[in-house]
């Protein structure tokens, strides 16, 4: 095992005794993330449920216009800009930024209680493509868990930042990938996804012990069963991408971990309409571009539901979204495709519904609701494909988060309008893990046929998808979404302004300007009875790197190496 | 469609550029050779996912036709890449290899209709 230095691992005494009152009173385990507790946010998606909802109301319609900067901070080093989900717990916010820099922060002041660095393969760095950003950590344990882009999880210490231990979970020189998702805890398991889709493997979903740092179990998402290895044809399996790179959930009455997977390689397919027998990679191609249930003791599959049978378009079920609602006695698990289509799942994963938050699709048809069955897809042979796909490859909605909110019962959504110019190529087939990606296509993004780019902010009904109203940004925001008890949502847009909407109405009751593009998580909690909302700010990245020329503007001088965190309060 | 030679090379030389990549992912240090590349499935595979239609437009990074960089700068921003921007490529192929992509880009022409 590689042994790893904290450069700057030291616990800050000073600013650790200044949150001594409330600080780590009670460890984060299993059924306080379930609780999903009033002042905290102590996973990804807020809690089990995720909604990205605080249940926090001290800031509200009323009063939001008097919300102002309390502190900011400023992490380093930000390559591709901040993508991760802020995390609260006792009035300490943990963080972390690109090259997985993980920050320990009192909550209340910003002050720094502990940093983690950690040294990484530089050289193997330099030689991603999808790098060297990171999406967030995962608490539990008395720990705070991080992936690296080198292939390691590594476990510190949530008081002194201190590593407990560094498991290096993939051969990330032979397969290139590592993990820039967050991991996700619970019952004692560390859940943590690779990246995958675009590069030759196949793609592993990790179960490590959080005590000791041992391997449970590992899940491939190409071929991972007898029968799915049959659903790949001429041994494409091999190299068939995959992974699951964004964090799922945890179904506790299901002793189930939910995830979504990643697309197949290469992402464009010459097939034409024979793609079960023919082309790169012939057949449906389980379990990518799936939702898939693990039990999380033993990594077993459970159930599945594959969103898009054979993905031809690189629109992967990755997403990590598992919105989990009850209604009128049933139980539903919703679920955003990164199409724009999003599918609604009883609890074994069994479709219920299915709606689409795009105005632009017509990569397919349409989606039987009842069914999840893909009518009229198009599969391209090699070639210049002669309509524009829509959406573009940075899809129908982004990997980051929308919002549920209880109280009002709708889902905020941000949904992205683009189309893209492409043309297939018919590629040799790589029959062996590589360094390089496997995409199949030359490809330009494009106006959609009804006239410009936008993004749009909807409140919908989860279940049904009826829209109660919509706001409209020149350019996708890309960001997650926030709703709190104070009857607000929370959009942090591309440009760098996060708005405060009213949650009934959608009328915009405040903005403040932080300076750069926001594409990461946004958070509220609350120290000592005050509430705070949390946002990472900081541009760059596969879909951002489209904007200026494809925008200009702001965008033209707007940096893609630099990022702060940004935290308000009422002023 | 862009021609050059690489078309018309023989399937020998599209396996060649496996047997050239599968090296890279075997070795953490590789030795580069100098096989021939299809450069335009190359464009394809791994440069166009950035650099849009294959190498014609402006996209997550920028256009290379009728680039104003000398060939100089091609082959070293190729080979060891721009952080956060540009991932490196000297670990993947030979100096030859690169100049073949340098020539690549220079041979880029409007696509027809």
């Amino acid at each position: 095992m590689k042994k790893r230095w904290c450069k700057f691992g030291l616990p800050l005494v000073a600013g650790a005794t200044l949150i001594a009152s409330s600080a780590w009173a009670q460890a984060v385990d299993t059924a306080r993330i379930e609780a999903g507790g009033q002042n905290d946010w102590l996973t990804y998606h807020g809690s089990y449920k995720s909604y990205h909802y605080s249940p926090l109301s001290q800031i509200n319609t009323g009063n939001v216009s008097n919300l102002g900067v309390a502190w900011i901070h400023i992490p380093g080093r930000s390559t591709r800009g901040l993508q991760s989900m802020p995390l609260a717990a006792d009035g300490v916010l943990y963080y972390t930024g690109s090259y997985s820099r993980t920050f320990a922060l009192n909550g209340a002041t910003g002050e720094v209680i502990w940093s983690y660095f950690p040294e990484l393969d530089e050289a193997l760095v330099a030689r991603q493509t999808h790098s060297p950003y990171n999406r967030g950590a995962a608490l539990g344990e008395g720990k705070v868990y991080v992936g690296t882009m080198d292939g390691h999880l590594i476990a510190l210490d949530m008081k002194t930042g201190k590593v407990m231990w560094d498991t290096k979970l993939i051969d990330s020189q032979k397969l290139t990938v590592g993990f820039t998702g967050a991991p996700l805890y619970a019952k004692g398991t560390v859940v943590i996804g690779s990246q995958g889709g675009e590069w030759p493997g196949r793609g592993p979903i990790f179960g490590v012990d959080a005590t000791t740092g041992k391997k449970k179990w590992e899940f491939l998402t190409v071929a991972g069963t007898d029968e799915a290895v049959k659903t790949w044809g001429n041994d494409s399996w091999r190299t068939g991408g995959g992974g699951g790179w964004m964090p799922g959930t945890y179904d506790a009455e299901n002793n189930t971990v939910l995830w979504g997977t990643a697309n197949p390689a290469p992402l464009y397919d010459w097939s034409g309409a024979d793609y079960k027998t023919q082309g790169a990679r012939p057949g449906d191609n389980l379990y990518t571009t799936s939702v898939i249930a693990l039990d999380i003791d033993t990594g077993k599959l459970k159930s599945y539901h594959q969103e898009l049978p054979h993905d031809a378009w690189d629109f992967d079920s990755a997403v990590g979204e598992f919105v989990m609602l009850d209604r009128d006695g049933q139980k539903y698990v919703v679920h955003p495709n990164k199409s724009g289509y999003i599918f609604v799942y009883d609890r074994n994963l069994g479709v219920k519904n299915v709606w689409r938050i795009t105005q632009n699709s017509n990569f397919v048809k349409d989606i039987d609701p009842k069914t999840g069955e893909l009518i009229g897809r198009r599969d391209f042979s090699a070639g210049k494909v002669s309509e524009p796909l829509c959406p573009h490859i940075s899809g129908g909605v982004s990997w980051n988060a929308g919002s549920y909110n209880p109280k009002t019962g709708l889902y905020y959504k941000l949904g992205q309008e683009w189309c893209m110019t492409l043309e297939v190529q018919k590629t040799t087939p790589i029959v062996a893990p590589q360094a390089q990606l496997n995409i199949g296509a030359d490809f330009k993004i494009a106006p959609p046929p009804s006239g410009e780019i936008y993004g749009h902010l909807d409140a919908r009904d989860p279940i049904t998808g009826a829209k109660k109203w919509e706001v409209r940004f020149p350019e996708p925001p890309l960001g997650s979404v926030l709703s709190t008890g104070g009857n607000l949502v929370f959009v942090p847009d591309s440009r760098g302004t996060v708005h405060a909407y009213d949650a009934d109405s959608g009328a915009e009751l405040w903005s403040h300007g932080d300076g750069t593009g926001h594409q990461g998580g946004i958070i509220s909690y609350s120290v000592n009875g005050k509430q705070y909302v949390a946002v990472v700010a900081g541009f760059g990245g596969m879909a951002s790197d489209d904007y200026a020329p494809t925008f200009g503007g702001v965008y033209k001088s707007m940096p893609r190496d630099d990022g702060a965190l940004i935290v308000y309060s009422l002023k | 469609m862009l021609k050059l030679h690489l078309k018309s090379l023989p399937a020998v030389l599209g396996a060649s550029l496996l047997c050239v990549v599968v090296a890279r992912a075997q070795s953490a240090t590789p030795a580069p050779d100098n096989g021939s590349l299809d450069v335009e499935q190359l464009f394809a595979g791994t440069c166009g996912f950035c650099h849009s239609d294959g190498g014609r437009a402006a996209g997550r990074g920028p256009q290379l036709m009728n680039s104003q960089r000398d060939n100089e700068f091609l082959h070293n921003r190729i080979k060891i890449g721009k952080q956060g921007a540009m991932p490196a490529f000297g670990e993947s192929f030979s100096d030859a290899q690169i100049d073949q992509i340098v020539k690549y880009i220079r041979a880029l022409k409007p696509r027809e209709g």
